[in-house]
């Protein structure tokens, strides 16, 4: 079909999007592969266990949780399993910077990374309980006669149904719902004398609802799946779906009960997912950067100046810049960002392993390569080279 | 659709009377008199104007504050009924030398208590559309100036309030950071080539060119000395190495955090409204010492107030209306608008008095000498400089 992604270029675009790009070591495993055949084994990443912990692993030896993380996107074994958990970090988005107990940003992300791409309705009824979430939105002073709102408008508005498809009335009521939800020490607990029996009326309904009831009002509204959906396509296809495409993913989101992975895999088997207007259409976020500029150099493991260098493109993971999550598209390209850009390029163009310096037009662009490109290549050592391609505008699109 | 600058400009042109933006204001006034550069800054969370501007009169203030509200004795009493947090002496100290003009419940109309939508309100000016463009990225559009550095966020990440059609904005947290590693002039040239692709490669060149062009500039910049402290105190040193640069900015916008205080409020409101004014007043007194006093006009405002009683975590909820701070050479010191009312509220929220693009409008019409209708609206200015 004209207008659409075909072989390889179809292949890699998808291992792009799911995933944090091709490696040197793995493309020619991929290469191969038909689209759709490309498409199961992905999904099949999604079923990955999340890896044990390395044996000397502290979440409190500052740094670690991210380099952890940022190891096992390197590896790609679950990539699609990480890539999801990033976006539900970015949904869900808690800050260590308030926490302050990367033990518990640990859990969280295990949270995302187990039931990432299960029922929706569960995913959202975990991070009820996971406590990192409670501290960050001030669960613990959501006390019966004195709601503290802050869960209930963010649970709405970012979590489940966007703004605009809740009243203030809803968010005071769910706030009593969630009354003596809170935890103690590491532990998720329920204070009955802090919660609040009466009754509530959430969205019409009227109960003695609590928090997992609230969860069950929210998702079953049709403004959930159809925020749910916009996201997963504005995040993994394209940058402005249309109303009907977010519609008919979110009808596939409804009648598969929510499921993630369902609609994970509609959304990739749709043809909009392979059109060439969509084609490097994204631009890459920080950990999506140097994590794909790392596989496609051949580099295996992750270098500590990475570190500072995503400090300074504005994404730490676990500590988003507000519950709203990070940027996206062109919010990514302030320009002290893009100088950082340039200057991991060229730390990784000096360590990458000549084969695979060899190889890296394939497998970051699988050949096609604008002539700009091309001429400005021309006369470069090996790292100058790996390092322009890297850094260059076309490697900042995906 | 996107459009680069030149396309911007054509299509308005050949459109007509679409583009009603005032090009002739700005770049030209500037070259040709006292276009002053705007620093604004945003006190990030929700800033609780009641206990920043006082009034300590009202015995309804210590009714709806029992645990927060400030004693008597410590209010900085700059007027007869209103008065400054005791952090505030470096306010204090700028309303002393007639540098202060407080302008008090500013909000508009259906208040938003989301940081996100209400921040998007306040850096758009438009509170019934999507987000597009903010007020001073608008403002910068109707510019003719092709000036490779327009305004410098000190921030990670661009705030919605410069975003714009033209080039010319920068976001940076470090000097140092611009310096670009040698070797890569390929790369660079790459971005100038694909500014003039569509879409997201054109974006992806545009803006990848523009960080390269002003990074020779910046990377020999070093932040200013001088009494400051703590993370705004940093940002106001570059502000003003930035701004004696004479880089050709139209505007540095600044935030500063912590401000959204749900639980334990006095401390921290303390330290950071301390941290606010003395870093502020010395900001001020270095600009004049460096003969740029008449050249700038700082704004300080937060996407909310809090709510007027306080909850039982000794803290307060997101709000409405506050208090916006408008400080430099030649304003109209002294308070302007009218204090919301603490008895008549709105589920215990102020009801705003004056709406905050009356305050931009006066800043656009004063500072970048432009007629503000065209990218605020009819809203009248208020008189906030002599």
């Amino acid at each position: 079909m004209p207008g659409m992604l075909e072989g390889k270029q179809a292949v890699a675009h998808l291992l792009r999007r799911t995933g944090f790009g091709p490696s040197a070591a793995d493309w020619s495993s991929w290469s191969t592969l038909s689209y759709n055949d490309a498409v199961d084994r992905v999904l099949a990443q999604l079923d990955e266990p999340r890896p044990a912990d390395p044996g000397d692993f502290d979440a409190y030896v500052p740094g670690s949780i991210q380099q952890v993380w940022l190891e096992r996107m390197l590896a790609g074994t679950g990539a699609f399993a990480e890539k999801l958990a990033l976006f539900w970090h970015g949904h869900f988005a808690t800050s260590n910077a308030k926490i302050v107990d990367p033990e518990l940003m640990w859990r969280q992300y295990a949270l995302f990374r187990d039931k990432g791409a299960g029922s929706f309705r569960d995913l959202v009824k975990g991070v009820n309980r996971d406590v990192a979430m409670i501290r960050w939105l001030d669960g613990n002073a959501n006390r019966k006669g004195h709601a503290n709102e802050n869960y209930a408008r963010e649970l709405q508005e970012l979590f489940t149904l966007g703004i605009g498809n809740y009243t203030e009335t809803d968010i005071r009521e769910i706030a009593r719902a969630f009354t003596g939800w809170g935890s103690r020490h590491h532990d998720f607990v329920i204070k009955k004398h802090f919660h609040d029996e009466g009754e509530k009326t959430v969205h019409g309904q009227t109960g003695n609802f609590d928090g997992d009831d609230v969860v069950d009002i929210l998702v079953a509204l049709p403004a959930c799946p159809k925020f749910i959906a916009g996201k997963l396509l504005r995040f993994f296809s394209h940058p402005n779906p249309t109303k009907e495409e977010i519609a008919e993913l979110a009808h596939v989101m409804r009648s598969k009960d929510l499921d993630i992975k369902a609609t994970l895999e509609a959304m990739l088997r749709a043809p909009a997912f392979l059109d060439r207007k969509h084609y490097r259409s994204l631009v890459r976020g920080p950990t999506d950067f140097v994590i794909g500029a790392l596989r496609a150099a051949g580099i295996t493991e992750v270098p500590a100046y990475v570190h500072g260098a995503v400090d300074r493109m504005g994404q730490i993971l676990f500590r988003p810049p507000s519950v709203k999550g990070w940027t996206s598209g062109k919010g990514w390209l302030s320009s002290g960002a893009i100088v950082e850009r340039l200057r991991v390029a060229g730390l990784i163009g000096a360590a990458a392993p000549p084969t695979a310096a060899d190889n890296i037009l394939e497998v970051a662009f699988q050949g096609d390569v604008p002539d700009t490109l091309r001429d400005t290549l021309r006369n470069l050592d090996r790292p100058k080279r790996i390092a322009t391609i890297l850094g260059g505008p076309e490697f900042q699109l995906f | 659709m996107i459009l680069n600058r030149r396309q911007f400009l054509g299509g308005a042109a050949a459109a007509g009377a679409v583009l009603a933006l005032p090009r002739l204001a700005l770049g030209d006034a500037r070259r040709a008199a006292a276009q002053k550069i705007l620093v604004f800054l945003h006190l990030n969370g929700g800033n609780d104007g009641l206990n920043t501007v006082i009034p300590y009169k009202n015995p309804r203030y210590r009714t709806l504050r029992p645990g927060l509200a400030i004693s008597t004795g410590q209010v900085r009493k700059i007027g007869d009924k209103l008065g400054l947090h005791p952090g505030l002496n470096g306010f204090e100290a700028l309303w002393k030398r007639d540098r202060l003009a407080i302008v008090n419940g500013v909000g508009y109309p259906k208040p938003d208590y989301s940081h996100f939508r209400s921040t998007e309100i306040w850096f758009t000016a438009e509170p019934e559309k999507t987000p597009t463009y903010g007020w001073i990225g608008r403002a910068l559009d109707g510019s003719k100036s092709d000036a490779p550095l327009r305004a410098v966020a000190l921030q990670k990440e661009q705030p919605l309030s410069l975003a714009n059609a033209t080039p010319g904005i920068v976001t940076m947290t470090d000097f140092r950071r611009f310096r670009v590693p040698s070797g890569l002039e390929g790369a660079s040239d790459l971005y100038k080539r694909y500014g003039d692709m569509a879409e997201a490669r054109g974006e992806v060149g545009r803006a990848g060119a523009q960080a390269l062009e002003v990074a020779g500039k910046i990377a020999a910049l070093r932040p200013a000395g001088g009494p400051f402290y703590a993370n705004i105190g940093r940002d106001l040193r570059m502000a003003i190495s930035l701004l004696k640069a004479d880089l050709g900015l139209d505007c540095v916008q600044l935030s500063m955090g912590g401000y959204d205080t749900h639980s334990n409020q006095t401390p921290s409101h303390q330290r950071l409204l301390s941290q606010l004014g003395n870093n502020l007043n010395n900001f001020q007194t270095e600009i004049e010492k460096a003969g740029l006093g008449d050249k700038i006009v700082t704004v300080v405002m937060s996407e909310f107030g809090r709510r007027a009683n306080e909850n039982l975590s000794g803290g307060t909820d997101h709000g409405s209306a506050g208090p916006v701070f408008v400080i430099g050479k030649g304003v109209n010191n002294g308070f302007h608008g009218e204090y919301p009312s603490l008895d008549d509220l709105d589920n215990y929220n102020f009801k705003y008095t004056t709406d905050f693009r009356r305050v931009y409008a006066s800043v656009l019409k004063h500072a970048y000498r432009m007629d503000p209708k065209p990218i605020l609206g009819d809203f009248e200015p208020l008189e906030l400089f002599a």
